[in-house]
């Protein structure tokens, strides 16, 4: 009977109604879905900041919270980057901070006393919800709301979205992801409406882009592309002019107030396009304005004049800019993205990141699965009907795929417009097959039923509505299962599995930081690969000398050369820096694999890459065969220094697996070639349980002379 | 005869100046340095030569700690040397010769010389030129020396070569014939090292025990080369200058109130900004007696580092305090303000205090600068015009409504 009485209670609402509830439910269940999908790490280990980047990100909005935007803005770390310092307001995109720290007060206003932590950890699911209900709006002015529903749920899972945004990876690709796609929706309204109060909203949302990412340079570019199409294809109109003008102005305008843009949006090559755009759209508006002055002779004389002394006056200007410099030369990271080799061989310190490499093959599937296939099916769905929008998202796509080829971060854009043009695929083959179900309803007798031309209609929908299905179950088992098993670590405390199948936790790097931060003098100076220096200043507290924010290239390369060096060459330059204390990761004894001794290359490609160092060659750190090596085979060079020695300091005395000799690596899986030394200069400090984290402490000189 | 009669006027210019003496032979099982991790004296003599192992606690490591910890040692040895004191004096960058070799001087040994040219007479030229280690203005008196020859570390720059052997000496048995290259020849033999380690402890080594001899401090020198002959050997003057040194009655620096502040402020602030004037002011104090009273030099500098000095200036005496005032240059980061002093005979003076030094903040920056001034123009003018551009538009729309018809 209840059950009755509720499908009356649905059925009496009238049509709209239904409909409308229906897409509540389900909109509201995908925004749920999504963030819930995200809470794997905090419920398996904590509510804890992932990662590097975070671990910034985080202590920044604790000191916006504590200290207010002023003191923020104003902010010179000098805790990091020893002895240079680091502006931070000005170096940084502020949106991210500014974003958790009004929601934190708003909560404290409403007297729901919540930690500032949590807010951070909690950010990105709470953002992915809002994209989600964004991604349906967006598709739905694509195609229609069926569409924009499936496209919501699938962005609710999409693994390439969830690998930023789980909870605790508190980093700006969780908010710029939907405040990308809620520019992009504003904009498709502006260009559909032609209405100011669109485009106005379109370049407040870039503006919140822009605070929160250094990714609005896709944005900014992939706009004018879209205006650019349009006027090729003829469909230029006054709604694209109201929309684009005013966007560029008021974005461009915006944008300059972030301190850390400043005047890159009329200075550097990356934001020339929209610029040149913008001066186009007046061109074509004018000429178009004109034409329909003037006769055609007439014009026809006029254009050629026009476009001829323009383009000679443009060509001349860029050129004096170019020599002046005034138009910036466009960045290393701007590069890598045209040409993927170009990082590798220029600049060591953007290859050496594993987010900047190209993308495998695999991992598109890994991160996208289905969708990849329903990708150009969505594609032909939109060129088949080809309108403004449609335009739009199908730039976006191809242009998306182009750039997460070049780098795995930038799945992270290509991620959202694979959902929406899968969701509209599955939507149209749905809405096509759908209609030829065979369903046994109150309209008994359908005309279709008797449909000579298409024999088994019925049951060819049926196939393909249950091959959708399976399609759409298939990918939220494997979205489900990487997201718990590949995007839910925090990589700051990590499990394994022991010999008898329990769980063992590695909490080596917070006991290792809380060790510093408890043992060394206030103003202690930390030295250790950049990788670590977010994570030491935040939970350590101490003075680091390079950190994740690489901006200066010549003080990484002397901690490399420092590294890379024999221990009395190393000795100088740790004097020279003031250094304290060295922090060394070491896998060896765990079968970590991201150990310090694994990103060693690195650290002398970067060490020998500025003057300074030109003594350091990467040839010596190889055997004579070419390989890397830390077993008996290695190279003099590699085996007696500074890194080898403190990551295997004491440690040709270790058992670590049965059946091998001591010194035994379990991440090469060899038997070090060096096992007896002494430490002449550093003197070992701490080691962690697991000997994940060594540190070191720099011996003073010798009392005595030497 | 014991030592402690050979050599009583040393010991008594000792107790004159206020030291409580306590000997004890080296062999004594009752010696040993430290009680209960604190040490019991504050200086050390030893004049044991050719002691082969100390009795009760007293080792070479023993001595070694000592010293980083901070006690004064005076070493005399001579031709008997042992192996113990030759490995105290290698700890300290101080190689003494083999057991029996002697310092031998063909030329300028004494004329009461017993035929091997091992007393000689060392020349006051060929001492260091630092006036708290060796007394200052030295009589012209040569010094009387019997015993081994030293090498310094040349690795060790601690090493403060306080005399030297003239040209013509070297350093071998006497007995026996020049076969190999002897192990010290000319100026680089070491008859009396010394070193201030960089705890400030001072330890002095002396090849020659008979140089602290009442005989020596008493008797006349007289140069077989130059055939000058004085009554008295400046032997004592010279001990008692170099044991002044050593137990830190001379040459003693520290550090007093460092104070440094913005000019016209009284505190520090917690960072510096960027083209500021700073004070740095520097209290400077050296031990005379027993009292510590301003050191008075001119040749104290400041410096402004990051990683190299920004600022490299002198400290002017004023009131007591040494000051400077200069204007923080245009770089920001985490600078020291460092005092290095190092001169030789002195404590090695080391003061470095870190601040921060900031960019200017946002609203630090000039508000008014000249050549912004055609783009205020520019911006209240556009102002205007679209102001004017609107009153036209919204008025011409009669005309234009006009002109079709």
């Amino acid at each position: 009977m209840g059950v009755h009485k509720n499908q009356s209670w649905f059925f009496r609402m009238t049509h709209e109604k239904q409909d409308t509830l229906v897409k509540m439910l389900i909109l509201s269940m995908a925004a749920v879905l999504s963030f819930s999908t995200r809470l794997f790490s905090v419920l398996r280990f904590e509510s804890v900041i992932h990662e590097f980047d975070p671990y910034f990100n985080y202590r920044t909005t604790k000191y916006l919270a504590e200290e207010g935007f002023y003191n923020f803005h104003n902010w010179f770390d000098d805790r990091a980057w020893y002895p240079l310092g680091r502006i931070i307001g000005g170096t940084i995109y502020p949106g991210l901070m500014i974003t958790s720290t009004v929601i934190y007060h708003m909560l404290n206003f409403l007297h729901i006393t919540i930690d500032i932590r949590n807010v951070c950890v909690f950010l990105a699911p709470f953002f992915s919800s809002l994209t989600t209900i964004v991604t349906y709006l967006l598709t739905k002015e694509l195609l229609n709301d069926g569409a924009g529903l499936v496209a919501a749920a699938m962005i609710a899972i999409v693994p390439g979205y969830i690998s930023r945004s789980v909870a605790g990876s508190y980093d700006n690709e969780g908010i710029a992801i939907f405040c990308m796609l809620l520019t992009y929706y504003f904009w498709i309204k502006a260009v559909k409406t032609g209405s100011l109060f669109w485009s106005t909203l379109c370049s407040l949302a870039y503006f919140y882009m822009v605070s929160s990412w250094g990714g609005y340079v896709f944005l900014i570019n992939l706009i004018p592309l879209h205006v650019l199409v349009l006027m090729f294809t003829g469909r230029f109109s006054h709604r694209v002019y109201v929309a684009y003008s005013a966007l560029y102005c008021l974005g461009t305008i915006l944008s300059m107030q972030i301190s850390f843009v400043g005047f890159q949006p009329v200075q550097s090559s990356e934001h020339m396009a929209a610029l040149g755009v913008f001066g186009l759209v007046q061109l074509h508006a004018f000429v178009n304005f004109v034409r329909s002055k003037m006769t055609t002779e007439h014009f026809n004389v006029l254009f050629r004049t026009l476009t001829m002394i323009t383009g000679v006056v443009f060509a001349a200007l860029a050129a004096v800019l170019a020599a002046s410099g005034k138009i910036a030369p466009w960045t290393g990271r701007f590069y890598s993205l045209l040409d993927p080799s170009y990082a590798k061989n220029n600049i060591p310190i953007i290859a050496s990141v594993s987010e900047h490499q190209p993308t495998t093959w695999s991992s598109f599937y890994f991160d996208l699965q289905m969708l990849v296939f329903l990708f150009p099916a969505g594609l032909y769905f939109c060129f088949n009907k080809l309108t403004d929008s449609n335009i739009f998202i199908i730039i976006y796509g191809v242009t998306s795929i182009y750039f997460a080829g070049v780098m795995v971060r930038l799945m992270l854009v290509l991620a959202p417009v694979m959902c929406i043009l899968s969701g509209i695929a599955v939507s149209s083959t749905l809405d096509t097959y759908m209609k030829n179900l065979d369903v046994v309803q109150k309209g008994k007798t359908s005309k279709k039923k008797t449909d000579s031309s298409y024999t088994f209609k019925n049951e060819v929908a049926w196939a393909v509505v249950m091959l959708m299905t399976f399609f759409m179950m298939t990918y939220t088992f494997h979205c489900t299962w990487v997201t718990s098993e590949a995007y839910s670590s925090p990589s700051i405390v990590l499990a394994a599995r022991s010999g008898d199948g329990g769980r063992i936790i590695f909490d080596d790097f917070r006991e290792a930081y809380f060790w510093l931060r408890h043992n060394t003098p206030e103003d202690a100076k930390v030295m250790s690969w950049w990788d670590y220096g977010y994570q030491i200043t935040a939970m350590a507290n101490r003075t680091i000398l390079v950190d994740n924010n690489t901006w200066n290239n010549t003080h990484i390369s002397r901690v490399g050369q420092a590294m890379a060096s024999t221990e009395d060459k190393a000795y100088e330059i740790m004097r020279e820096l003031d250094v304290d204390y060295v922090l060394v990761l070491f896998g060896g004894l765990t079968g970590y694999s991201s150990d310090d001794i694994n990103k060693f290359l690195w650290m002398v490609r970067i060490g020998g890459s500025t003057d300074k160092g030109a003594h350091i060659k990467e040839q010596d750190y190889y055997t004579p065969n070419g390989e890397f090596r830390v077993d008996r085979e290695g190279s003099p060079a590699m085996l007696n220094c500074l890194m080898y020695k403190m990551c295997y300091y004491r440690f040709g005395s270790v058992y670590t697996e049965q059946g091998k000799p001591t010194g035994y690596d379990r991440v090469r899986n060899v038997e070090i070639g060096n096992k007896d030394f002494e430490l002449d200069v550093l003197e070992e400090a701490y080691t962690s349980e697991h000997w994940l984290v060594r540190i070191y402490k720099v011996k003073d000189l010798d009392n005595r002379g030497n | 005869m014991s030592v402690r009669e050979t050599h009583s006027i040393f010991f008594r210019s000792l107790v004159d100046r206020g030291y409580e003496l306590t000997f004890k032979s080296a062999d004594d099982s009752s010696l040993s340095l430290a009680k209960y991790g604190e040490f019991l004296f504050d200086n050390l003599v030893l004049f044991a030569p050719s002691v082969e192992e100390f009795g009760g606690t007293l080792s070479v490591d023993a001595i070694t700690s000592f010293i980083d910890g901070g006690g004064d040692v005076l070493i005399g040895v001579d031709s008997t040397v042992g192996d113990t004191m030759r490995e105290i004096a290698m700890e300290c960058g101080v190689e003494i010769d083999e057991e029996g070799t002697a310092v031998i001087d063909h030329l300028n040994y004494d004329v009461n010389d017993e035929g091997k040219h091992t007393k000689i007479v060392a020349d006051v030229a060929n001492l260091i030129d630092a006036p708290t280690i060796v007394g200052a203005s030295t009589k012209q008196v040569p010094i009387l020396y019997q015993g081994v020859g030293m090498v310094a570390d040349s690795d060790n720059p601690l090493i403060l070569e306080v005399l030297t052997a003239s040209s013509t000496a070297y350093s071998f048995d006497p007995d026996e014939a020049v076969k190999e290259y002897p192990h010290a020849v000319g100026k680089s033999t070491l008859l009396i090292a010394a070193i201030q380690a960089r705890n400030n402890a001072r330890v002095a080594f002396v090849g020659s025990l008979d140089f602290f001899s009442n005989d020596y401090f008493s008797s006349a020198v007289q140069s077989m080369q130059d055939g000058k002959k004085f009554d008295k050997s400046g032997n004592q003057e010279l001990a008692t200058a170099l044991s002044k040194w050593v137990f830190k009655e001379k040459g003693v620096l520290r550090v007093g109130e460092v104070k440094h502040h913005r000019v016209g402020e009284k505190t520090p602030p917690s960072a510096y900004t960027i083209m500021e004037d700073v004070i740095y002011t520097i209290v400077i104090e050296t031990l005379e007696g027993d009292s510590w009273v301003s050191y008075k030099a001119d040749d104290i500098q400041l410096e402004f580092v990051r990683i190299d000095p920004f600022v490299r200036t002198f400290l002017s005496l004023k009131g007591g305090k040494y000051e400077s005032v200069f204007k923080i240059p245009d770089v920001y980061g985490v600078f020291q303000f460092k005092v290095d002093y190092n001169r030789v005979g002195f404590t090695h003076l080391f003061k470095t205090t870190q601040v921060s030094v900031r960019p200017l903040e946002h609203t630090q920056y000039e508000r008014f600068i000249p050549s912004a001034y055609p783009y205020y123009a520019s911006a209240f003018s556009m102002m205007l015009g679209v102001l004017l551009l609107s009153f036209v538009f919204l008025h011409l729309r009669e005309d234009m409504k006009e002109k079709p018809e």
